[in-house]
């Protein structure tokens, strides 16, 4: 016997994703999946943004990590609500789990919501959360080739952020490469290159969250 | 390698569909799987074998068809092959965002007795 089941094998997650994207929008909670390799440096790129925007707008974390709360221990302190989620060892965050978190946010006082995902070029890619947009992080030292090798999830993303450009002058990354690159994989993309360290280019980097969070209704 | 997340998922619908028609054995499975996924054949194997074991179905046999990933131009109409890195019309040189296939990522069919 031959049954045609024609099941998407990510179904679940999309449904469970759609779900949470609808209950976000409800509530008018602007939410941002940030991603990238481990050490790129997400959370640095957090710190920045919850001390420079967390006074202006109301922002809540949620920190994905495989077994520890190094990173939420990072970055508590600064007024805005965080919560972790240890994975156990998934490699990438999954709608399910947010959903679960949800429901320990108030979700009605918050303008945005940054989910920081298992750092992981690959994985991340399939499993949809339910944010609006994704923001990819880069650093100098991965090297430029990185968009092409790992296409899916700079595809994905509305705006890539390259940090650590103080190093720029100690590696053979090349922005242009980059940049062609990515141009090539989506044109619409925004690129965004700073430094968590030397702070260049974060201004514009707030900025354009500025813009996002007050343009979502 | 969330291959096994995938597997997992597969293992669902062939114990839904196994129930659902009484099926005693399942003999063979159906992928499809689109060349733009990231998701690794070898991966899935190991995965289903691991799955297969532990579910009392080591008969049943793995078939994964890759689709080869295509699009077609918004602005001349042109179907083309697309790569990961190239998705310009070779005619008219506009890039394009409408993909014809190449995300399929599911279980087609299942075979049983």
């Amino acid at each position: 016997m031959e049954v045609e089941v024609r099941e998407n094998l990510l179904a679940q997650n999309d449904r469970m994703a759609q779900k949470n994207k609808e209950l976000l929008s409800k509530n008018n909670v602007f939410a941002i999946d940030l991603v990238g390799s481990p050490g790129c440096g997400k959370t640095s790129l957090l710190e920045e943004i919850l001390k420079n925007l967390g006074q202006e707008f109301n922002l809540a974390v949620i920190e994905g990590d495989l077994y520890t709360t190094k990173d939420a221990d990072r970055i508590e302190g600064y007024g805005s609500d965080i919560i972790q989620i240890n994975t156990q060892g998934a490699c990438h965050l999954e709608a399910l789990s947010i959903h679960q978190v949800l429901q320990e946010l108030d979700l009605k006082k918050l303008d945005c919501l940054i989910i920081e995902n298992v750092g992981n070029l690959v994985c991340p890619a399939s499993f949809a959360l339910g944010t609006e947009l994704k923001i990819t992080v880069l650093s100098v030292p991965e090297g430029n080739d990185k968009p092409l090798k790992y296409p899916a999830l700079f595809q994905q993303s509305a705006a890539v952020v390259i940090n650590k450009l103080d190093l720029l002058g100690h590696s053979n990354f090349s922005l242009a490469e980059v940049k062609k690159d990515l141009n090539s994989l989506q044109p619409k993309l925004k690129l965004f290159p700073i430094s968590c360290t030397s702070k260049q280019g974060l201004e514009e980097f707030y900025n354009y969250l500025r813009t996002r969070i007050k343009n979502y209704d | 390698m969330h291959e096994l997340s995938l597997m997992a998922q597969v293992f669902e619908i062939i114990k839904e569909t196994k129930d659902k028609y009484c099926l005693e054995k399942i003999t063979r499975v159906e992928l499809k799987v689109g060349e733009l996924t990231c998701v690794e054949k070898s991966a899935l194997e190991f995965a289903f074998s691991a799955f297969a074991a532990s579910n009392n179905l080591v008969d049943s046999k793995l078939k994964i068809d890759l689709v080869k990933a295509r699009a077609k131009c918004a602005n001349c109409n042109l179907a083309f092959r697309v790569k990961w890195e190239d998705r310009v019309c070779p005619n008219c040189n506009s890039y394009c965002q409408q993909l014809l296939s190449g995300e399929e990522l599911y279980l087609n069919k299942i075979e049983g007795e």
